[in-house]
């Protein structure tokens, strides 16, 4: 047992939680966007991402077969992909759009502001979490380096 | 008894040892806070010291004529911290059961009988540098 174990652990939920954050932030800054790719000649407009969050270590059963007999804690947390929100497109009447259809429909991004601003809390709170618990760890062997003194 | 390699400093060692293990296990608890289908742990140790020393557990033992052999019933030398996954409570949507100001609590408890276990050795080895500059 490493002493710094606990210090792999919470970084690497800051990680995490960062890359969150900055699919979130994408996602914000692309809530109006109706041109992300080109598929056949038309444009498509950005589509939310999501990210998916999963314990570190434990992608085999070899992994968590040998953590389970060796006693060890878990190794922490990490982003396993980021994929695309399946939700349908927002239609929006907007005859004078460039990319409006015969109809006088835009197809605008699947973003629900709210819901990402709700997520960037989220987001930022367990960031902050992992923070104390880093700090926590760091004090603990601030206080054992004294031993003895 | 002032010996640093006494009982009671044996004890007081394996005592860190749990604290580090169940500092670490918290904060993997921690960072996956929101992960999906995530249980989280628990160290337990002092449960099962106070059950080892008070006799509650079966005084029964077999003797060990080899270093390879299983224990039977528990002996004193034989306790151990263990991590114990907690499967039975769901907290969230997506049946994690990370109660994240549980376990913040718990980080804070911890940190603080770390640092009394880390006043008990320096008081033990100040004990002892005393007994040794008595002449």
């Amino acid at each position: 047992m490493r002493l710094t174990n606990s210090f792999d652990i919470s970084a690497s939920a800051l990680t995490a939680q960062r890359l969150r954050m900055d699919v979130i932030a994408s996602n914000v800054a692309n809530a109006e966007t109706t041109r992300a790719q080109l598929v056949n000649g038309e444009w498509v407009p950005y589509t939310r991402k999501l990210v998916v969050l999963e314990p570190k270590g434990q992608s085999s059963f070899a992994d968590v077969l040998n953590g389970k007999m060796e006693g060890r804690a878990g190794e922490g947390v990490k982003v396993s992909r980021i994929y695309n929100d399946p939700a349908p497109y927002k239609q929006v009447y907007n005859p004078s759009h460039p990319d409006a259809d015969e109809n006088g429909y835009v197809q605008m991004p699947n973003v629900d502001i709210l819901k990402e601003m709700a997520d960037m809390i989220s987001a930022t709170r367990s960031y902050e979490a992992n923070v104390t618990a880093l700090n926590a760890s760091k004090a603990m062997i601030t206080k054992a380096l004294e031993i003895g003194k | 008894m002032l010996n640093v390699n006494g009982n009671q400093f044996k004890l007081l060692e394996r005592s860190l040892d749990a604290a580090n293990l169940r500092q670490t296990v918290i904060a993997n608890n921690i960072a996956n806070a929101d992960t999906p289908y995530f249980k989280r742990s628990d160290v337990q140790f002092e449960e099962v010291l106070r059950k080892a020393m008070d006799g509650s557990i079966s005084k029964l033992e077999g003797r060990r004529t080899d270093p390879r052999h299983i224990h039977i019933g528990i002996s004193g030398q034989e306790v151990k911290p263990a991590i114990v996954q907690d499967d039975s409570t769901v907290m969230n949507n997506n049946l994690n059961n990370v109660d994240i100001d549980m376990e913040m609590a718990l980080l804070a408890k911890n940190q603080l009988r770390y640092n009394t276990i880390i006043q008990q050795v320096n008081h033990e080895i100040t004990m002892s540098k005393i007994a040794l500059e008595a002449r």
